[in-house]
């Protein structure tokens, strides 16, 4: 029986600890958790707490596939997961949807993909169905059934393997980052199906870095510090407790815009994209004027990245003009427009090559000034905070260092206007604060800031301006302090409960 | 090389049919090194996917046989001296080295036969890959009781191909946007795999452990699998086993010949 519920126990930690081979500290120390059938538990903690190891822990992973030292004991249903056989059979009773939703796609089609796990419950080919098209339905994802997994948008993949998971019907679910990528009304989507299934008995484990919609629907939050539980107690009163110390300053306090914008550096007109068969930006105009902070946000798939890859020639238009600091971005070849336009990808694992963070830096800088000294470097670096890392191997750093890395790099190339796609995804509250903190300096630098963000109140913080797009078109494009009011209580993708734009500097 | 959504014939075929016809062009391909039945080997494998609306996809490979066949020829002008010497890589008035390397007939027949032989099969293997649902393959290796360490295998490496190319593409796209420019011809090219195989690789490695934890977690070693739907063979089996069978007989009437 569950202390907490007085119901029977599905998930039990009996004083973890867990050390990753080759490492001298622990990633996990004394951990104690049980969780009840039909019971949500909410795990957060800034980045490099333990949040994903704890998921490992919990669901055999580090017993059967890791090695290094674990000690204390886990039971599923009563059961040790040393006694179970392998994860295949673990995999009959508990579920794990892993924060890297691309490596879980295995499949050519959605339904395919879905249905995999099916296919090896020996269950009939009418309740396959049954299931197959439940799930589909209840993640919103019906309507992708025949597109290929590799070609939906990070929020598309992450409801695919959210749904194949949940198909299993398991009677334990753990969920390392469910909705990182995903839009509000998936969200909403994917918290009404937890809330359904906790209430048929299957308990739940989710980590989660923003305190949203899924910390809303648990029944406790757990906060995982340096590998142990810091704290416990009922979202409604943590989410408070967060908005607080989010008025006490833990929050980034960007500079005002200027008074009016200035020129326009992006121009976008009559743009139209096409790739196989699919339109992905219907006839868009937009003007981006120079020192602005702009937030391009929108639902997933709405062709938010599509726009962007435009301005720095990544994509060429099917149709329409994009000019960029004066420049047809249509025709000008990529190296060229790379001085003008730097562009951060949504994950910096992606660029991360060179065998020191100041030759990564380097990198981008001499491919357009050969001769150029340490002196931009070294500047770069010291903009967000990296200096004393500059001999460090980039991908031994943290996700977040690892972000402003990535932004350094671009930085240092000095180009008029900076797009980011997505620049707090996988980052904790303090992180997240950090990069906005650079991104308000770079503006006041003199650089123009274009973000991609699926989430609206991120823009709302932080942004000058927002614009939505839906089905590839504009359908808003507004001044935040004066036109997009978030709720008086929102969670903020940094992380923490805030009041909004009404705290913004005042110009 | 992935699977392709579309109603070509060759995806109403049962998987067996088209796991039989890959087979049989491979073992056709081994039987001989003659260039002319090896060149009508390939040319009727295309001319069938052309006929079955899968030309074009088959076509994208063309770029890497044309390397590899290049890769071939100098491997065997420098390790294969049979026949009439056609030239030399070095000139015989360069001093010192000159007339190094002779190209000879057999070098060339031998890379060309090579080539030839590597074309039918990978075509023949592409036509299965693109025209069959990964599930089906899986559904079929478990009837013909393939050992399942086998069948993920297959499956783990269907599933990397289109995840490696995008990666490299998105990659590649990455250093782009910091005005890399390798430049062109093979040492341009040779420059460009640097800063793409290493983020490729680390992050394929990471990918790989998360994807072979779903595989188990989705009971793909419980043995035991329920398709969701049923693949019978049809007419068009049968119209593909007689052309197949055609097939077999001109190409060792020509070896015989």
């Amino acid at each position: 029986m569950s202390p907490e519920t007085g119901r029977e126990t599905a998930l039990s930690l009996r004083d973890i600890s867990y050390t990753y081979p080759g490492s001298e500290t622990p990633a996990l120390s004394g951990i104690s958790l049980a969780i009840a059938k039909g019971e949500i538990v909410f795990v957060t903690g800034p980045t490099g707490a333990g949040k994903t190891t704890l998921c490992l822990a919990a669901s055999g992973i580090l017993h059967h596939e890791y090695g290094g030292t674990l000690r204390g004991a886990i039971t599923l249903l009563g059961r040790n997961v040393r006694d179970y056989r392998n994860m295949g059979e673990i995999g009959r009773h508990l579920g794990v949807v892993f924060d890297d939703a691309d490596a879980q796609l295995i499949f050519t089609t959605v339904e395919e993909e879905v249905a995999s796990g099916l296919e090896n419950l020996g269950l009939s080919r009418e309740e396959m169905q049954r299931r197959l098209h439940e799930v589909m339905e209840a993640t919103g994802i019906a309507d992708l059934a025949d597109r290929a997994p590799h070609t939906l948008s990070g929020g598309q993949k992450q409801r695919v393997a959210i749904a194949a998971t949940i198909a299993l019907g398991t009677k334990i679910l753990i969920l390392d980052e469910p909705t990182a990528e995903l839009d509000t009304e998936a969200t909403a989507a994917v918290s009404a199906l937890l809330q359904r299934l906790s209430g048929e008995g299957t308990a739940v484990l989710i980590v989660e870095q923003k305190l949203g919609e899924l910390a809303a629907i648990a029944d406790r939050m757990v906060v995982v510090e340096d590998g142990a539980i810091a704290r416990v107690g009922s979202p409604a009163e943590m989410m408070q407790e967060s908005v607080q110390e989010q008025l006490a300053g833990g929050r980034a306090r960007l500079p005002a815009p200027a008074a009016s914008p200035g020129v326009p550096v992006i121009s976008v007109r009559g743009l139209v994209h096409r790739y196989d068969g699919v339109t992905a930006i219907r006839g868009l105009d937009l003007d981006v004027a120079s020192g602005e902070i702009v937030a391009v946000a929108g639902e997933n798939g709405s062709g938010k990245t599509t726009l962007v890859k435009h301005f720095n020639g990544l994509l060429r238009p099917t149709e329409g003009s994009v000019t960029v600091d004066g420049l047809d971005a249509a025709t000008v070849p990529i190296a060229e427009l790379a001085r003008h336009v730097g562009l951060v990808f949504q994950n910096p694992d992606t660029m991360l090559f060179a065998e020191t963070v100041a030759d990564e830096v380097a990198f981008g800088l001499k491919n357009i000034d050969p001769g150029a000294s340490e002196e931009p470097v070294d500047a770069a670096l010291r903009e967000v905070g990296l200096l004393h890392r500059k001999t460090a191997y980039p991908r031994s750093l943290s996700r977040g260092e690892r972000q402003r890395l990535a932004i350094a790099c671009v930085i240092a190339m000095k180009p008029k206007v900076i797009v980011l796609d997505e620049p707090t995804t996988g980052l904790d509250a303090r992180e997240s604060v950090g990069v906005m903190e650079i991104l308000g300096r770079l503006r006041q630098d003199g650089h123009t800031i274009v973000m991609v963000t699926h989430d609206m109140r991120l823009g709302a913080e932080y942004a000058d301006r927002i614009v939505r797009m839906e089905q590839g078109r504009v359908i808003r494009d507004s001044r935040t302090y004066e036109e997009e009011p978030c709720p008086r209580l929102c969670s903020t993708s940094s992380g923490r409960a805030s009041f909004t734009a009404s705290t913004r500097s005042p110009n | 090389m992935q699977y392709v959504i579309r109603e070509s014939v060759f995806h109403r075929l049962h998987p067996l049919t088209k796991l039989i016809f890959a087979a049989v062009v491979v073992a056709l391909a081994v039987l001989t090194s003659d260039t002319l039945p090896l060149a009508g080997l390939a040319g009727a494998v295309v001319a069938v996917a052309v006929a079955g609306g899968l030309g074009r996809d088959l076509l994208r490979q063309v770029p890497l046989l044309v390397s590899l066949a290049a890769s071939l020829l100098i491997l065997t002008i420098f390790t294969v001296q049979n026949g009439e010497i056609l030239g030399y890589l070095v000139p015989p008035s360069v001093p010192v080295i000159g007339g190094a390397f002779p190209v000879t007939v057999g070098a060339i027949g031998l890379a060309l036969a090579m080539s030839l032989r590597f074309a039918a099969m990978l075509f023949a293997f592409q036509l299965l890959v693109i025209s069959t649902q990964p599930r089906d393959l899986v559904h079929l290796m478990d009837r013909l009781r393939m050992p399942v360490d086998y069948t993920l295998m297959l499956l783990i490496a269907l599933r990397f191909i289109p995840s490696l190319q995008l990666e490299g593409k998105r990659i590649h796209e990455a250093q782009l946007a910091r005005a890399y420019n390798p430049g062109r011809g093979p040492a341009g090219k040779i420059r460009g795999l640097f800063p793409i195989i290493i983020p490729l690789v680390s992050n394929s490695l990471g990918k790989a452990t998360v994807l072979g934890l779903t595989i188990d977690l989705r009971g793909y070693r419980s043995g035991a699998r329920t398709p969701m739907r049923d693949v019978a063979p049809g007419r068009a089996d049968v119209a593909g086993i007689c052309c197949m069978s055609l097939l077999v007989a001109g190409y060792l009437a020509v070896l015989v010949v």
